[in-house]
């Protein structure tokens, strides 16, 4: 039943996405070497780096489709379907993200090419983050997403902004990894082994001691950090605010959803064992975050830092399916996280396209009125807040059902109250905006008549709003596909567990 | 009648049809020429009432239980489903919608003269999520319309309402969906409890009504995530504020469909979902004495309140806060009677209200103002407006042989049993009720006409004639001869109570019909 890879050439076999991600990354970054002058040269790089997250999609699906799997191998990266569901998820991000980045680039003067290798090589490193069995694996894709996204965070050079964001990122990203390192040096410590599956067992057999314990600890606050989790949130609003739109949409998306999925892979299949000890850790966590998140938010008036805070408040509600610490809650997982990219990079994608050369942020009084001018980027955003709300009828209403479905069928009844109460705080800054875009006057008559809203990114969003809609009210296909996907990562990790 | 409807498979389409023709008209209405918009709403709005009048004969009252069932699995695998029907608590509601539709409509005819494409779209989105409320027999499709109902709401008070628009719809959106966000956790908790000790996981209302003893160790919880959503909407006594505001500033359709709608919601929801899945602790005694005396203030309260407010809308905004504490009353009176009585309140109050609001909407049409000293001595220059309206206000007092008191009646005798001190206190409110419909009738109506602006005042024409004389043939018919409501509402009221008997606690008052 499927193709086993547990050869040596299989390996390489298991990694063929990521290696060919690598390999288009380089041609990409061969050709900006040779042709880097003007908006052609910088389109053509981003349609070769879409054929790079194309072909990288087709072979996670050929692997999934072949039924890829290593019995009786410990591999360093895992052969799953979390983990192809979950490549899919962050390269359908990435692609977006290059579809909105195309013409944004040109338009705010930033004819520097190199961003799309270093996009890609960001995405190779989230899905080896994602996809990691392995805590060197896991490690090295934190550590490639990372760098990568420094430099992006950055890369609007002229902006003093976009500088502060790149320098605030790194300082607190190596902190981050840091804590990371020294957790996965005392786990490895305690148990000699690097292997999820086999760190698991062990736990599973003897009980854990000091230095596992402080182990574990280490390496959630290095998810935490990454997650931008209340209280290693500080970071988050600076840097969301100063980056370049696009890359502030990949961050939200991308690498809040790989660090996730990382975190459920690490906490299910490296300490299932310790639950007890880690649950009331996510509890706590779930609690501040989701509050404070919520509350921050309402008092922002740059729609990109209000975002900001969006974000880490939804970070929150993530943490109620990694208590749940079930086939179901792994599910919501990445059903949740399916939803918010695709709201957040509508959202992001339209606010984008409003912004002007030279004024680059966006605040909640600019919006006013932008219905009479532009109403379907007006509705488009409309959906998104609803969306991010939760609204019924939207798909973040199913994802926000099924996290509070996940904990309350493991009998937690706390966490979804809170949910819902922060979900009840956020009408206060999500309904603002649709309020001043569809019911308040222009202040200007020039107000709006900059915008312009390329075809790409245009095409992109629409098809995000389109999704949002319909699987809002039909979302059997990607319910059932994710549940059976994350029960796959049970099954993955049992043989193991087992030995 | 009822014989041609089932040779045509009535029972099988009716309420699709309901539900999704104005959903398929959304796109027609907003791609067709601005002046077409309305006709094709119009039309629309006639085909639901020919469709669904056709409920007041196929709707079988001598059966309890479901009637028009449709079970169609939606989301696979979670228990999710797309199940609706219809029985005694929704067959008035769900007419009482499909009359109101294009009454609201041809209300709007001249006063709406801006954005008509999107005003007209957003009624019919409204009717469909009104209607689904009312059909939904599963939890998650139930709670997904009464949430999607508040976006059209939302802009139609935002857009087309008067100057304080954005603050009354911003108030009406937050307390709404603050309101009901516990019941979303609520819904998932009982199906996920149900779904541990029988092992299905369901949405479906029989499903939770029939397993509902599981749901009694945390009754107390779940009742009140839902009861917040409903008292909000009704509006119970505290939870009140938002209505007035919103009631003032939405216009004439929105404020319509507010009073003979969306507050009926609050009251079903307590009648239909409330109440029976926990009966233990809904009717409790200290439950029922809180509920019952906030329902009370709010009765005398609101009236109080009415009395001296100095614009028209405002005023039977209150007005419908002290008439939904009597529904309240009733509901919590538990006994066929005021059960019935309840329902029947949030009929006649739909008919008395909305036409009270489709004549100020005409007024104000006129003079653009709602302020009652703006007015006076219109009696003598549009004689038929002021006709209609007197009759309409003595419907709201409650005058016998209108509407309005058969209602009240029933509630109020319903629940002396339970609550002698409460009905005694609450029916003391004629009095005020006569003080401001009276006091404000005649300030509008008679009096000497003073204000020059008024005397170019017309009286009603032929499209307004055909909105107002339709209701008020409906107050007196059902005034005079309200044995076809009650019949077709009986059974469900028989049904409801013969459930929730064994946790009735015993009346203050020997109540024959209890003992029986």
């Amino acid at each position: 039943m499927g193709i086993d890879l547990s050869s040596p050439g299989g390996a390489t076999l298991a990694l063929l996405p990521e290696i060919l991600l690598t390999f288009w990354a380089l041609v990409v970054l061969l050709f900006v070497a040779w042709r880097h002058r003007d908006g052609y040269d910088m389109r053509t790089a981003g349609a070769l780096s879409l054929l790079g997250y194309i072909s990288a999609v087709a072979a996670t699906g050929w692997l999934a489709w072949r039924g890829a799997h290593a019995d009786g191998l410990s591999f360093m990266i895992a052969l799953d379907g979390f983990r192809f569901a979950s490549d899919a998820l962050l390269l359908w991000i990435a692609g977006a993200v290059t579809i909105l980045s195309v013409r944004w680039l040109i338009r705010q003067g930033i004819l520097a090419p190199e961003y799309y290798p270093l996009l890609m090589l960001a995405t190779v490193g989230m899905m080896l983050l994602a996809g990691a069995a392995d805590l060197i694996t896991l490690f090295l894709g934190l550590e490639v997403m990372s760098i990568s996204v420094y430099i992006l965070a950055g890369f609007d050079r002229t902006r003093r902004a976009s500088a502060e964001a790149a320098l605030k990122y790194f300082l607190i990203g190596a902190f981050a990894s840091g804590f990371l390192l020294y957790g996965i040096a005392l786990t490895y410590g305690a148990t000699g082994q690097f292997n999820f599956g086999l760190i698991g067992a062990q736990f599973a057999a003897t009980p854990p001691t000091l230095m596992a314990k402080l182990g574990m600890g280490m390496i959630l606050i290095g998810f935490a950090f990454k997650v931008a989790a209340v209280p290693f949130h500080a970071w988050a609003p600076d840097v969301y605010e100063g980056a370049p739109t696009p890359i502030t949409a990949f961050m939200a998306s991308g690498i809040k959803a790989a660090a996730f999925l990382a975190l459920a892979r690490v906490l299910s299949e490296v300490f299932p064992a310790m639950v007890e000890l880690w649950r009331p850790v996510v509890f706590g966590l779930a609690v501040v975050t989701i509050l404070i998140g919520n509350l921050s938010a309402l008092s922002q008036t740059s729609m990109k830092r209000m975002l900001a805070y969006s974000a880490i408040a939804h970070a929150g509600y993530l943490f109620l399916a990694l208590w749940a610490h079930s086939d179901e809650g792994t599910a919501a997982v990445l059903v949740y996280l399916l939803a918010y990219s695709i709201t957040t990079i509508a959202a992001f994608g339209i606010l984008a396209s409003i912004e002007r050369a030279g004024a680059r942020t966006v605040l909640l009084t600019d919006l006013e009125g932008l219905f009479a001018v532009r109403p379907f980027a007006s509705m488009g955003l409309s959906v998104c807040m609803l969306s991010l709300l939760g609204f019924p009828g939207t798909f973040g209403f199913i994802g926000k059902w099924f996290l509070l479905s996940a904990a309350l069928h493991q009998g937690q009844t706390v966490l979804p109250v809170i949910a819902m109460v922060g979900s009840a705080i956020s009408i206060g800054y999500y309904l603002p905006v649709v309020l001043a875009m569809t019911l308040k006057p222009t202040r200007t008559r020039q107000a709006h008549q900059t915008i312009r809203f390329p075809r790409p990114a245009r095409i992109a969003v629409a098809i995000c709003i389109f999704a949002i809609l319909l699987l809002g009210v039909w979302p059997n296909t990607v319910l059932n596909f994710a549940t059976q996907k994350a029960v796959q990562l049970r099954q993955s990790a049992l043989p193991l567990g087992n030995r | 009648m009822a014989d041609f409807l089932s040779s045509i498979g009535y029972e099988h389409w009716v309420i699709h049809v309901l539900l999704g023709l104005p959903i398929l008209a959304i796109p027609a209405i907003l791609f067709s020429p601005v002046k077409s918009a309305r006709y094709i709403a119009f039309g629309v709005a006639l085909t639901e009432l020919v469709v669904g009048i056709g409920l007041w004969w196929a709707y079988d009252s001598s059966r309890s239980g479901m009637q028009f069932v449709t079970d169609i699995s939606w989301v696979q695998g979670f228990g999710i489903g797309y199940r609706v029907g219809i029985d005694g608590l929704s067959v008035l509601m769900v007419l009482l919608s499909v009359i109101m539709l294009p009454l609201v409509v041809w209300s709007s005819w001249r006063g709406i003269d801006q954005k008509q494409r999107g005003f007209y779209a957003l009624i019919m989105a409204l009717n469909t999520g009104m209607l689904g409320v009312f059909v939904a027999t599963d939890l998650f499709l139930f709670y997904m319309f009464w949430e999607m109902l508040l976006i059209p709401m939302y802009f139609m008070i935002g857009i087309w309402g008067s100057a304080n628009r954005l603050y009354a719809a911003t108030k009406f959106v937050i307390y709404t969906f603050v309101g009901s966000f516990m019941m979303l956790v609520a819904i998932i908790w009982m199906v996920a409890v149900v779904a541990k000790t029988t092992g299905v996981t369901s949405f479906a209302y029989s499903n939770l009504l029939d397993h509902a003893e599981l749901l009694r160790p945390w009754g107390a919880w779940l009742f009140t995530a839902f009861a917040l959503a409903f008292a909000v909407k009704v509006p119970l006594f505290p939870f009140h504020t938002w209505l007035p505001d919103a009631h003032t500033e939405a216009p004439t359709a929105g404020s319509v469909d507010l009073a003979v709608i969306l507050l009926k919601m609050g009251t079903y929801g307590f009648l239909r979902f409330a109440i029976p899945f926990f009966p233990m602790f809904a009717l409790s005694k200290t439950t029922g004495m809180v509920m019952a005396t906030l329902a009370v203030i709010g009765i005398i309260y609101a009236a109080l309140v009415a009395m001296v407010q100095p614009d028209l809308k405002r005023l039977i905004a209150y007005s419908s806060v002290s008439h939904l504490g009597f529904v309240m009353l009733g509901i919590w009176g538990s006994t066929v009677e005021s059960v019935q009585g309840a329902i029947m309140v949030m009929v006649s109050h739909g008919l008395s209200t909305g036409a009270l609001f489709f004549m100020i909407g005409m007024l104000y049409e006129r003079r653009h103002t709602r302020k009652i000293t703006d007015y006076g001595g219109l009696a003598r220059i549009t004689p038929m407006l002021a006709t209609a309206f007197v009759i309409t206000a003595f419907s709201s007092i409650g005058l016998p042989g209108l509407n309005g008191f058969v209602g009240e009646f029933l509630v109020l005798i319903g629940s002396f049993g339970r609550y002698p001190w409460l009905v005694g206190a609450a029916s003391t409110v004629v009095v005020f009720s006569a003080g401001y419909m009276l006091w404000s009738t005649q300030r509008v109506f008679f009096n000497r006409l003073t204000n020059p602006l008024n005397e170019g005042i017309g009286d009603l024409n032929l499209r307004e004639l055909a909105v107002i004389v339709p209701l008020i043939v409906a107050m007196i018919w059902v005034g005079l001869y309200p044995a076809p409501l009650l019949k077709r509402t009986s059974g469900a009221a028989h049904a409801y109570i013969e459930m929730i008997q064994p946790v009735l606690p015993k009346p203050a008052l020997a109540d024959p019909e209890v003992h029986r």
